[in-house]
């Protein structure tokens, strides 16, 4: 998925060129978290998706989360060493993050681990664990309660970066 | 360059998660399938199979991506806000507490 990334020319300010990379990566980190999140609703939803979408998603969804938590790494290492100095908040968005993180990758390893379309189809087979089953189901509750608190503790950026975007037109430096 | 070793740290750091997953499973002995079903699960599952076989319970064949049960993504839709919605309210609330709070003292 491209964010369309922004050309600058030489002759540009560099004030301006920087504003543009900026906005380049805010568009870039938009719409990669609403695609994570729409994703990651339809891939609850089994109800919906039914088996063999709802593993191909879930798999899907774990490449997309790699490249997200890249993208945010350098927040993890900065707000992991100022841990101790930071205030209540910041510890907070913190811990759902971490919390997060966990219950994520456990529901998506699990869920690799008990497919039953997904795995089969590319020839592997894995031999059937409750522990897994009972660890996906789990963890998923867990993702369900955690994901709209992880989006909501940024709900000003999100509303912040959705009115640009309503205002942005392409080929517009802002 | 910079995201490449942030990639090598974030697939580091998902490996340990699952390395610890694993060694979990292990020790509670979880890997295999589990205990033996008990008479009563095996004469549950009987009746569910005669009941298929009655067609008082439908099965289809699931080949994957049928939109059917859209309650359920309505159902995940509505969790999802009702939690965001929550969070985003006491976000504010404390935000306009602390706004009070900063204009008192700047006043006093």
């Amino acid at each position: 998925m491209s964010a369309g990334r922004t050309t600058t020319s030489l002759a540009d300010p560099p004030v301006t060129a920087s504003r543009r990379r900026i906005l380049a990566r805010t568009r870039l980190d938009f719409c990669l978290d609403a695609l994570l999140l729409v994703a990651y609703t339809l891939a609850y939803s089994l109800g919906f998706t039914g088996i063999a979408t709802h593993e191909w998603l879930g798999i899907g969804l774990g490449v997309v989360l790699l490249v997200h938590l890249t993208l945010h790494w350098d927040w993890v290492i900065g707000t992991t060493r100022k841990l101790l100095r930071r205030g209540g908040r910041e510890r907070f968005v913190w811990l759902v993050n971490l919390l997060l993180l966990l219950s994520m990758v456990l529901c998506i390893a699990s869920g690799i681990l008990i497919s039953e379309v997904a795995l089969p189809e590319l020839g592997i087979t894995l031999p059937a664990s409750s522990f897994w089953r009972q660890m996906h189901g789990t963890t998923a509750t867990l993702t369900l309660v955690l994901v709209p608190i992880h989006a909501a503790l940024r709900w000003r950026w999100i509303l912040g970066v959705a009115r640009r975007f309503a205002a942005w037109r392409p080929g517009r430096s802002q | 360059m910079k995201f490449l070793r942030h990639l090598a740290a974030v697939v580091v750091t998902v490996a340990v998660i699952v390395g610890l997953g694993m060694l979990w499973a292990h020790a509670s002995g979880g890997t295999g399938s589990g205990q033996a079903p008990s008479p009563e699960a095996l004469a549950r599952l009987e009746q569910i199979k005669e009941q298929i076989k009655a067609g008082v319970i439908r099965v289809h064949t699931d080949n994957g991506f049928h939109l059917a049960d859209t309650g359920n993504l309505i159902r995940t839709c509505e969790i999802e806000a009702v939690l965001a919605a929550a969070v985003i309210t006491v976000s504010t609330v404390r935000r306009r507490h602390r706004r009070t709070r900063r204009n008192a003292a700047a006043r006093a």
